[in-house]
């Protein structure tokens, strides 16, 4: 990509360019408090009026650490992941060795050199990257949203489309089915529509276009606004049973399990916002997802804590 | 004033005090003339004679809270009460309760919703102090649907964020098995089937303990399962006499409800009973079916820690495939593999002969229903962007011709 040629081949290497604005003037206010360290060996810059701190949103030193440990996985996600990682991190690494001499006292944010703080809310516990389950859960449905931007006629769209079905007292939308990708699409008056069924977020797309071309077909004049994934569902084995008593009894912040409701353990993953539905049988479904990437990661969170019950029986 | 004036409209010395309702009259008893109301005591005395005034009704601390609160909170205590909780449940159920009614999801819901409310809380304090109560009895108490229960019961544990422990089935046992009439003398029980009650819960923990150890319970609804265990509990306590009766006998000399699942239960337990008794050497002589069996379970209960270790093959960090569980494993010797699992001695070969040990495993693992499942896409197959062009041939199976619809708005199909 193109902006991977710049980072190459441009001199100024730490002119703020659109996805490092977070992170590369962070090195000029480094070099400056760096620089101030020199002046007042002693004393440490208490006030950081003169500094421009408005770039940051809320990295603090704690973060900052963590993505030159973590490989740049943190800022991966941010970036979009439009550059490759090693890139990333060697330049992190170049800077480190520069700029970050004495890290803790080097902070904007933390007055005195005080160690980082672990934040207070219950986190579920992640386990380092080495340790992959080698299970990949599978995409069971996709729920996405757009904007037909156009009022519909309900009554009309119904008597004019054959995958159509309409009923006024029972629901205030019409239902509408399509063969290939396999969905269901509620389309309302408004001209908002929601797609559910798909099994991949291409798909979706696809097939909300599909819905969107028939509504076109019948005379109105539908648009493609807003094209959102709103939520999505994946599930796996983990292939052993699991005692689910004994979960919600060591993550009982995290669980609820009603046999007398459910059959199944309902855990709420903090980070990511993952809703993970655990059955004896070693099944998890997990639900609550806008991007892949937080299924994959929530049942990489799981999988160890689940691990852990296989032997306790 | 004072008690020796004189009556204004006739002129009587006659003056008596006398109160209508509660508020004291000077009134004449000539003529029935009221001369003064509402007098305030003047001395501390005359005080001391009167009763005196709640807190609440002086403050009008109760005027504070809106009816429905105050309604809500009765009902909450009054639950309380009927269950025979402890104080200290009543103020937490209270509490909860209001905080959740101030809550802006349930603020507004319907009247019925409300009641229920009551209910969950009393139910969480419960279920937080290890008292042993299951949503069926609280639902009977209040006359409710258990699915509209479950639904209050799950927002509000999402909302408050409370976090509620499992609900321990031990405990319930004698919580439930208190209900039972056969364990009290009556007159339509007949005297065999009279069970003291001690030994009947001491033998229906044990056997809900084995049930728990062998994956019956995980999952599954509680009180199908005591009532399985209860059953097979008192039949193995006088076998003789017992074994004729059936599980709906039980239950309706018993006066409690047969819930449908308990006859499934009941087959469960007593197919690793049948296991373990292959394990017991002087029970191996005997061809044991699940009728004969109960008259073993006490030897079979005392014993329980070792028979299980030795009717089941423990899973030791294998992953349990369903390839293995119904065909020959081709790593392992059969024949070798064939005499030593009869010692209780686990190897990686599962074999489906009778007697044989088999995997320790849930239910649904051990007979997997199958399921039609359409074939999984593979990744790199569909490669699907979201972006292809889309013919209108395509569209044009999903529109209706022109002779559909009249036909369609000549049946007059639509509202």
């Amino acid at each position: 990509s193109s902006l991977k040629d710049d980072l190459s081949t441009s001199p100024q290497l730490f002119a703020p360019l659109s996805p490092y604005d977070v992170d590369l003037p962070i090195q000029t206010t480094e070099d400056a408090l760096f620089g101030s360290q020199f002046n007042q060996p002693k004393e440490l810059p208490a006030d950081f009026s003169s500094v421009d701190l408005s770039f940051l949103p809320d990295i603090t030193q704690d973060n900052k650490e963590q993505n030159l440990s973590e490989d740049g996985c943190e800022m991966q996600k941010e970036l979009d992941g439009s550059i490759p990682r090693n890139e990333e991190s060697s330049i992190f690494m170049a800077e480190s060795s520069l700029s970050y001499p004495d890290t803790t006292q080097a902070s904007p944010e933390a007055s005195g050199a005080c160690p980082p703080l672990t934040p207070m809310t219950p986190m579920t516990p992640v386990t380092p990257t080495s340790e992959s389950s080698g299970i990949v859960p599978q995409l069971q449905n996709i729920v996405s949203t757009v904007n037909l931007a156009c009022r519909l006629d309900l009554k009309n769209i119904a008597l004019h489309a054959r995958n159509a079905e309409y009923n006024p007292k029972r629901f205030a939308a019409v239902i509408m089915r399509i063969r290939e990708p396999r969905t269901t699409a509620l389309i309302f008056s408004s001209g908002k529509m929601v797609c559910t069924g798909a099994k991949s977020e291409e798909q979706s797309r696809l097939a909300a276009r599909k819905y969107a071309r028939v509504v076109q077909k019948l005379g109105f004049p539908a648009k493609f606004l807003d094209f959102k994934i709103q939520n999505m569902v994946g599930s796996c084995d983990v292939r052993f049973p699991i005692r689910l008593e004994g979960l919600v009894l060591t993550h009982q912040q995290f669980s609820s399990y009603e046999p007398e409701l459910f059959p199944g353990l309902i855990y709420r993953m903090v980070k990511p916002r993952i809703v993970l539905l655990i059955f004896v049988s070693g099944k998890v479904v997990l639900t609550g997802a806008k991007e892949r990437s937080e299924i994959y990661e929530a049942f990489e969170n799981i999988y160890p804590i689940l691990k852990g019950f296989k032997k306790a029986s | 004033m004072a008690a020796g004036g004189r009556c204004p409209g006739c002129g009587s010395a006659a003056l008596v005090e006398d109160s209508h309702y509660a508020q004291q009259q000077l009134v004449c008893a000539a003529c029935g003339c009221v001369l003064a109301e509402g007098l305030l005591t003047t001395t501390y005395t005359e005080e001391e004679h009167l009763r005196e005034v709640a807190y609440s009704q002086s403050t009008g601390q109760k005027e504070q809270l809106s009816r429905c609160l105050q309604r809500g909170i009765r009902r909450v205590q009054d639950l309380c009460k009927v269950l025979q909780l402890p104080r200290v449940f009543e103020e937490t159920a209270v509490s909860y309760f209001q905080r959740a009614l101030q809550h802006p999801s349930f603020h507004l819901v319907s009247l019925e919703k409300k009641e229920l409310l009551g209910g969950c809380c009393v139910f969480v304090t419960c279920r937080q102090h290890n008292w042993p109560v299951t949503m069926g009895t609280i639902c009977s108490l209040l006359y409710a649907k258990q699915e509209l229960f479950a639904s209050v019961y799950l927002s509000l544990q999402k909302e408050l964020e409370l976090s509620v422990p499992a609900l321990s089935l031990a405990d319930l046992v004698k919580t439930h098995l208190n209900s039972f009439r056969l364990l009290q003398q009556a007159a339509d029980v007949p005297a065999p089937f009279v069970e003291d009650k001690e030994k009947v819960v001491a033998r229906t923990m044990q056997m809900v303990e084995l049930a728990s150890e062998t994956w019956l319970v995980t999952g599954r609804h509680p009180v199908p399962i005591l009532t399985a265990a209860a059953f097979l509990s008192w039949q193995s306590l006088q076998p003789g006499t017992r074994l004729s009766c059936t599980l709906g006998r039980f239950c309706r000399m018993a006066g409690v409800d047969l819930p449908p699942p308990a006859h499934l239960r009941l087959k469960e337990l007593l197919e690793i009973l049948l296991r373990m008794a292959s394990q017991l050497a002087w029970l191996r002589v005997f061809k044991l079916d699940k009728k004969t069996v109960v008259k073993h379970i006490g030897d079979l209960l005392q014993h329980r820690l070792f028979l299980l270790k030795n009717a089941f093959c423990q899973q030791d960090g294998e992953e349990q495939g369903a390839a293995a569980l119904g065909e020959g494993s081709p790593g392992s010797s059969p024949a070798a593999a064939g005499v030593a699992e009869e010692k209780g001695h686990p190897s990686g070969g599962k074999r489906q002969r009778e007697g044989g040990p088999r995997p320790l495993l849930p239910p649904c693992l051990i007979h997997p229903r199958k399921r039609l499942r359409t074939a999984a896409p593979s990744p790199s197959g569909s490669a699907i962007t979201g972006h292809e062009p889309i013919s209108d041939s395509e569209l044009e199976q999903y529109l209706r011709g022109p002779e559909e619809i009249r036909a369609f708005s000549r049946a007059k199909a639509w509202p």
